[in-house]
């Protein structure tokens, strides 16, 4: 009511006008408090009210004729709002938008018994089956629906089978009686070949896929086998090459040996490889903290590349390795062979 | 061999209450007193219905080839060439009678993709006008049945046409139309399939299934009835119910119904109306950007240090 006053104000009411708009929001101000939750109510029957009160007032100011322009002003807005609020409530009327219906059920009755059949004439006359119960399925699930109306064939064939014994009306098709089809041999021969493909594609794709499966696991055996035989080998040769060498140390301390020893040796060595093996692996690995710990971890040296102080001062270039120290590669081992043995080396020292 | 020439007997007998019937549709105008079959010998009442069946011009060929099913199905069907224009439907009733036909289907197609049935009893009335969908044909290679060329089929509707009076009354003319009386010219005198109607989501289904009375995989086990769908398979949706033939005052019509037309003009102005939000959006985002745009201000930092 007040945002009213004040809408009105701004148009300039006079003092009239203010004093019975007044009055009136009391008024309503009143039947607000009575009855709360009305509001809307109030304030249309309100608006109505200035409707009315503004038309007053129009025809006092014929007489002055002196604010009478913007009176009128006033009167139209006031039109204006009760259109629009016609509208709206035509717009709630048509919202559940709806087709007129018709459904002359007298009508479509008495058109019904014009058309109707002779109720005496026989069932043989129409063959037609009513299914004693309703399609009630949902229509998107396409199998349930399917079924719903196999079901009522079903049910129809078989009281039709009952009837037509009934009316001894020939029924099941003699195998012996051949007449013309609705689809021809050459459509259904294709029918068949389709069905045929069809089971045919499904066999086919199981038979690939236990194939496939088969070739996974026979492959994997595969190289597992030629893994095995590869080590196997290996074992072997290092194995003979040891006990060559072993065989030529010896001989040259007894010659008058002969080659029984040596076969001896190698299937001594054939026949304890497993369990040598097994020895070897079953020595334990020190855990990874420990093997860092001891060989160290870390990276490379992200300056390892860089020039140092050192490195632009020696003249070094043959290295190669070791750029920080420069002599790291000066031990000259290169080509050296094995470390002999501690005892060997004092040997040679001594001597 | 026997049933053979029980089966030949019985076509001779038929064929010559036919040709009785013939010379009385010839005679006969009134059309009416035919179809309840009150002319007939009083001793034995018969139930004489022919049904001409025609197209408008536009059909494509799948709506084609569902005529053909039809007219393969129903032996005692009359087709005849596509009715020149959609807006002389008032022909067709003239069409039927020259015809001998007190039935008539028309299949109207619109626009090269929807198509329209019509099924009315002719001269007077009522017709059904119905809305074809998820039309399938026999020709598809899953359905796998078959039937005689001719053969009666029963023709069977769910309960849900007893519940309501249009669906009473296009149950009737459904009867009419798509059973097949005795004495059709070629029908054959066993029962090999069935038609049936179904009410669901306020449409009429309509399936064709092949009655198998063995199992083809034993056929010397015992008799187990089976059912094979021959097609052609469609959905029907009514429209409305006119109380003469292809004119008349409207008894019936279907609030639920929308023209595909107005379905596909809906999802288009879906999309239009997608575009046209995003682009006042568009629109409206600039404007506001334009707006919020400060005047440049004396103390700016660029004024002050130029």
């Amino acid at each position: 009511m007040k945002r009213l006053m004040k809408a009105l104000g701004d148009d300039g009411l006079d003092e009239f006008g203010e004093m019975q708009l007044e009055s009136l929001a009391e008024q309503s101000g009143d039947e607000e408090s009575d009855e709360e939750g009305g509001e809307s109510e109030s304030e249309s029957e309100a608006e109505e009210d200035i409707g009315s009160v503004n038309g007053k007032e129009v025809d006092d100011d014929m007489e002055g004729g002196s604010e009478d322009h913007e009176e009128e002003e006033d009167d139209e807005g006031e039109g204006e709002d009760v259109l629009l609020d016609d509208v709206e409530s035509v717009d709630d009327d048509t919202v559940p938008r709806q087709k007129l219906e018709i459904d002359n059920k007298v009508a479509l009755e008495r058109i019904r018994e014009t058309i109707k059949l002779d109720s005496a004439l026989p069932w043989t006359e129409t063959l037609a089956v009513t299914y004693r119960s309703t399609i009630d399925v949902d229509v998107e699930d396409d199998l349930s629906r399917e079924l719903a109306f196999y079901k009522q064939a079903l049910d129809g064939a078989n009281t039709a089978r009952t009837l037509a014994a009934q009316h001894k009306l020939p029924f099941t098709r003699p195998p012996d009686y051949f007449a013309e089809m609705v689809k021809s041999d050459a459509h259904m021969e294709r029918v068949r070949q389709r069905l045929l493909d069809e089971s045919a594609t499904i066999k086919r794709g199981e038979e690939k896929k236990k194939e496939r499966e088969g070739k996974k696991f026979g492959k994997q055996m595969q190289i597992e086998k030629l893994k095995e035989r590869e080590r196997s080998k290996k074992d072997m040769d290092e194995k003979l090459k040891s006990l060559k060498r072993k065989r030529k140390d010896g001989a040259l301390d007894n010659p008058q040996d002969d080659g029984d020893a040596f076969d001896v040796a190698v299937e001594d060595a054939i026949s304890d490889r497993p369990a040598k093996r097994g020895r070897g692996g079953a020595k334990t690995k020190m855990s990874r903290t420990a093997r860092d710990g001891k060989f160290g971890f870390g990276g490379k040296d992200r300056r390892s590349k860089q020039n140092t102080r050192e490195s632009t001062e020696t003249f070094d270039f043959g290295g190669g390795r070791g750029s920080r120290g420069g002599r790291g590669g000066g031990r000259g081992g290169r080509g050296g062979g094995k470390r002999l043995g501690k005892s060997r080396r004092m040997n040679t020292r001594g001597k | 061999m026997a049933s053979v020439l029980k089966t030949r007997s019985a076509n001779a007998a038929k064929a010559d209450a036919k040709g009785k019937g013939k010379r009385r549709l010839d005679v006969d105008e009134d059309n009416d007193e035919l179809m309840a079959g009150t002319d007939a010998p009083p001793k034995r009442k018969k139930n004489k219905q022919r049904v001409l069946l025609l197209s408008s011009r536009g059909i494509t060929h799948r709506m084609r080839h569902l005529m053909n099913d039809l007219e393969a199905l129903l032996p005692h069907v009359k087709k005849d060439s596509k009715l020149d224009s959609k807006s002389h439907l008032h022909l067709l009733p003239e069409l039927a009678d020259l015809h001998n036909c007190n039935n008539t289907l028309y299949f109207e197609a619109r626009r090269h993709e929807d198509l329209y049935l019509w099924a009315a009893k002719t001269p007077n009335g009522p017709s059904i006008k119905m809305h074809v969908q998820n039309v399938h044909t026999m020709d598809e290679l899953k359905m796998t049945g078959n039937c005689l060329k001719g053969s009666r089929g029963i023709v069977s509707f769910d309960e849900s046409f007893d519940a309501t009076e249009w669906g009473r009354l296009t149950k009737e003319v459904f009867t009419h139309i798509f059973g097949v009386p005795p004495g059709a010219r070629r029908a054959k005198p066993f029962i090999d399939h069935i038609l049936t109607f179904s009410i669901l989501d306020s449409r009429i289904w309509f399936r064709n299934f092949q009655i198998m009375e063995k199992d083809p995989l034993q056929p010397n086990g015992p008799p187990q009835t089976s059912l094979v769908e021959i097609g052609p398979r469609f959905v029907l949706t009514p429209i409305r119910i006119f109380e003469g033939a292809f004119s008349g005052a409207t008894v019936f019509s279907n609030p639920e119904f929308i023209s595909p037309a107005a379905v596909r003009s809906a999802l288009k102005r879906e999309k239009g109306d997608k575009y046209q939000v995003r682009k006042y959006t568009d629109a409206e985002r600039s404007g506001r950007r334009e707006r919020r745009r400060r005047e440049e201000e004396d103390l700016a930092v660029g004024n002050v240090f130029a």
